[in-house]
């Protein structure tokens, strides 16, 4: 099945998200999406998808124009869109989700169970899938939730499949389970639309990529004969530095010290931040670093060990105490854990300091719309007023104001857990600049990352953990992605 | 003019509240008729049916404000009923001018003791809501299940030791509701309104007011901010029990008695209906104050129009549940539009 879509164009109100978008697919091939947030990639495909009808524009399918007035339609066409927030129940089996809202029946009008674990099996066998139809979803790691997913497309008998972002949550372990699902339904001539962050993986499986920057389609080509930094290129514009920023400016004096930390999800763990210097945790999923940081900050489980602020003992009870004493902590996910989505960017951005600006319990709404206008204009926060609501920002201008929040609060210690996730790339160095800038004011910075090139770019040194113990330290000559790599995976230096 | 006024308000989230309540009153004046000899005799009946309505529903009110704030925190309570019941008996006995009176039996009477039953009255509401409120955060304890207990616990409880007894509250501490200003019985209005004038306050100017939108609207990345939860989540639920007590204080001013099986009881479902009618969203993060004002002004303004057409007393729930099912979906479709 061959795609084109020609002339594409959609608007957002004011916003032209797509202008004149032409792209194909053919059976067989992987096409990698790419953009920035905010180019166009998702509406594009949430045109294809049938989400979101197009303002003008043809897609045709084989040759023959086609419109799609929902999801519905498009998936009778052949076209299955598999979301990032995968669509499963977790608490049926697998096989009840291959056929969840297409239930075959008996002639009695109950639902045929033997059928559908026939046919789960056999479709799972013949995608060279070992799993279990009876087993129930919430046991299986992301990898297989997301083959179940694949399998269900292949179920309504897809030939193109959208896959947006759909290694964001894997392991390296899982992403080559899922790459070698994503070959094999190339073999059977389905055509896939990879929509992706991650440029390496998009030169291990894809055949071709396609760019999109500011709704319009600014280069395309076969993978082979680019270079990922090419394709960073593309998409922000103009070079992307990959050169290492980090500044070596440890200060003598200690201001976080941890010994023999033990709780759940990690074991002693002992480590030392210093005023100005750039500490780095990774490792892969599941290394406990999360757990441990949250426990630091009394938002996590119970530990045994001491942690030391200034040389003082400090074991905060609760967010709050934390926060009270000069610690701040940028959560990953930021959908989850970072944005309050019923308030306005203003507010996110200032509820850190609410305590420190009120009187008798009023806010001081100058000192806070003085506040916010600051940070906004540090870290070059792009809205067009403070009280646009957070959810309609990017996801990069999002993180900014999750990070504005707790600058704001002048922190000593600053802890971020993976600052640039789903964020794009031009996002990423400006992020990057501003953690640099905080640790030259003489901030002490945690940086977690499960991105190693992130870790070497910008931090001091880093701490490697495996299975919640620390499994070595890098620095210097010995910040090299094999050596990280061979510590995260438990193999020793 | 529909047009103009959507073009003017349309972008605030309570126009929709504002212009169903403003159909009512219409439909409400048409029923109440013209057939009066003189504009001024009609313009007073209007009036007078209005300053009952107000007086009326100022007890649910009062309650429905201070379920606006646990509502938006994301929770619920329905143990207000209870509270309501059990603050007022405890503040008729403690008043009590009869052989049992408590105060009297201590040798307090007049002003001091009015003042140390209303106090203490406050004081036990914010005691029952702080419990239900360590239910919720210490005990982990789903609030419709915590307050569900304690809902059952205050009446029954209350029902027990007040079983035979039948306090006597004395003439000047029903001044409270009854004091007439300008000729007017409309102190439960004013103190209907001085809340309300409070709640918005609180709702839009504080950090604590703040916090409980943050708490409803994402209670991780809440907590990760530094604000404390529980403690928000304790306020909250002290605070509905102050509107609780505020409410049978007010009750016990204006009758003078109460019925320890029936009083209060379907309060938290009328409170929750006005709250729910103001456009808060029963999964938290997203509500105001001024709505649920509104909300209970558009329930009681349809019970007043089923009264005036004559629809018959055991029919008029009915249409309390058209109402709240009619808001909810005209304010989903508002929301996906």
């Amino acid at each position: 099945m061959d795609l084109t879509m020609r002339g594409v164009t959609k608007s957002f109100g004011a916003n032209n998200a797509l202008r004149g978008v032409d792209f194909r697919l053919s059976g067989g091939e992987i096409c990698a999406l790419l953009g920035e947030n905010g180019a166009g990639k998702s509406t594009l495909m949430n045109i294809l998808g049938g989400v979101v009808p197009r303002d003008s524009g043809d897609v045709l399918i084989d040759g023959k124009p086609v419109s799609f007035a929902g999801p519905k339609y498009s998936l009778a066409a052949g076209i299955a869109f598999i979301h990032q927030e995968l669509n499963l129940i977790n608490d049926l089996t697998v096989y009840e989700n291959l056929f969840l809202g297409r239930e075959p029946r008996t002639r009695s009008g109950a639902i045929d169970i033997p059928r559908m674990r026939s046919e789960g099996r056999r479709m799972l066998e013949g995608m060279g899938v070992d799993l279990d139809v009876n087993a129930m979803t919430r046991g299986l790691d992301a990898s297989y939730k997301q083959i179940v997913e694949i399998a269900r497309a292949m179920m309504a008998a897809a030939s193109i499949i959208i896959m947006d972002e759909p290694t964001s949550s894997l392991t390296d372990p899982e992403i080559e389970r899922v790459f070698a699902m994503m070959r094999a339904l190339r073999g059977q001539g389905v055509g896939i639309v990879f929509i992706s962050h991650k440029l390496r993986e998009v030169a291990r499986i894809a055949d071709r990529y396609a760019v999109l920057r500011d709704g319009e389609m600014v280069a395309e080509g076969n993978v082979a004969d680019v270079t990922a930094s090419d394709l960073a290129r593309f998409m922000v514009g103009r070079d992307v530095r990959a050169d290492a920023l980090s500044q070596r400016l440890r200060s003598p004096r200690s201001v976080l010290r941890a010994e023999r930390l033990t709780g759940n999800g990690f074991r002693d763990v002992s480590f030392d931040v210093h005023a100005g210097e750039i500490l780095g945790f990774t490792g892969l999923l599941g290394d406990g670093r999360s757990e441990l940081f949250l426990s630091i900050f009394g938002a996590g489980g119970p530990y045994t060990g001491s942690v030391y602020l200034d040389g003082k003992p400090f074991h905060p009870r609760g967010a709050t105490r934390a926060a009270d004493n000069g610690l701040a902590y940028l959560p990953r996910n930021r959908k989850e854990n970072g944005i309050i989505p019923d308030m306005d960017a203003l507010e996110n951005g200032s509820i850190v300091v609410w305590p420190k600006i009120s009187r008798f319990g009023f806010i001081d709404r100058r000192r806070q719309g003085d506040m916010f206008a600051g940070q906004v204009r540090a870290l070059r926060i792009k809205l067009a007023k403070p009280t646009d609501m957070i959810t309609s920002l990017s996801g990069g201008n999002q993180q900014k104001v999750v990070l504005a929040k707790w600058l704001s609060s002048n922190p000593r210690v600053l802890i971020l857990d993976n600052p640039t996730q789903g964020v794009d790339v031009g996002a990423k160095e400006e992020i990057y600049d501003i953690i640099l800038g905080l640790a030259r004011q003489g901030v002490a910075i945690a940086l977690l990352s499960s991105e190693a090139q992130e870790i070497i770019r910008v931090c001091d040194r880093a701490l490697v953990m495996y299975h919640g113990a620390v499994a070595g330290e890098a620095w210097g000559e010995t910040m090299r992605e094999r050596a990280i790599m061979r510590l995260a995976t438990g193999a020793g230096v | 003019m529909i047009g103009w006024l959507r073009r003017r308000w349309g972008g605030s989230s309570l126009f929709s509240t504002g212009a169903a309540l403003f159909v009512m009153v219409i439909l409400q004046t048409l029923a109440l008729g013209f057939g009066f000899p003189s504009f001024g005799e009609w313009l007073s009946r209007w009036w007078m049916n209005w300053l009952n309505i107000l007086r009326n529903n100022a007890g649910i009110g009062i309650i429905a404000l201070g379920m606006t704030f646990v509502i938006i925190s994301g929770g619920i309570d329905l143990a207000v009923g209870s509270t309501l019941v059990a603050v007022g008996a405890m503040v008729m006995a403690l008043i009590d001018t009869g052989p049992r009176g408590v105060l009297l039996n201590l040798g307090i009477t007049g002003a001091s003791a009015y003042i140390i039953g209303i106090a203490a009255g406050l004081i036990m509401g914010a005691a029952l809501g702080t419990l239900t409120g360590l239910l919720v955060t210490r005990g982990k304890l789903p609030p419709f299940i915590a307050t569900l207990g304690t809902m059952k616990i205050c009446r029954s409880v209350t029902q027990h030791f007040m079983q035979g007894y039948t306090p006597t509250v004395p003439r000047p501490f029903l001044q409270i509701a009854s004091l007439k200003v300008g000729g007017l019985l409309v102190m439960p209005i004013l103190y209907w309104l001085a809340c309300a004038a409070i709640f918005y306050v609180i709702s839009k100017r504080t950090a604590f007011g703040r916090h409980v939108i943050a708490v409803g609207s994402n209670e991780r990345a809440a907590r990760l901010s530094g604000v404390n939860v529980q403690r928000v989540k304790r306020m909250v639920y002290a605070l509905v029990g102050v509107m609780a007590a505020a409410s049978a204080i007010l009750q016990v001013s204006r009758i003078g008695s109460m019925d320890y099986a029936n009083a209060g009881s379907g309060n938290e479902m009328d409170a929750i209906s006005a709250v729910i009618v103001g456009g808060t969203s029963m999964s938290g993060g997203r509500g105001f104050v001024l709505g649920t004002v509104l909300g209970t002004l558009i329930i009681a303004v349809m019970n007043n129009l089923l009264n005036l057409l004559g629809v018959p007393p055991f029919l008029r729930e009915a249409f309390k549940g058209v109402i709240v099912i009619g808001a909810v979906l005209l304010q989903k479709r508002e929301a996906t539009s």
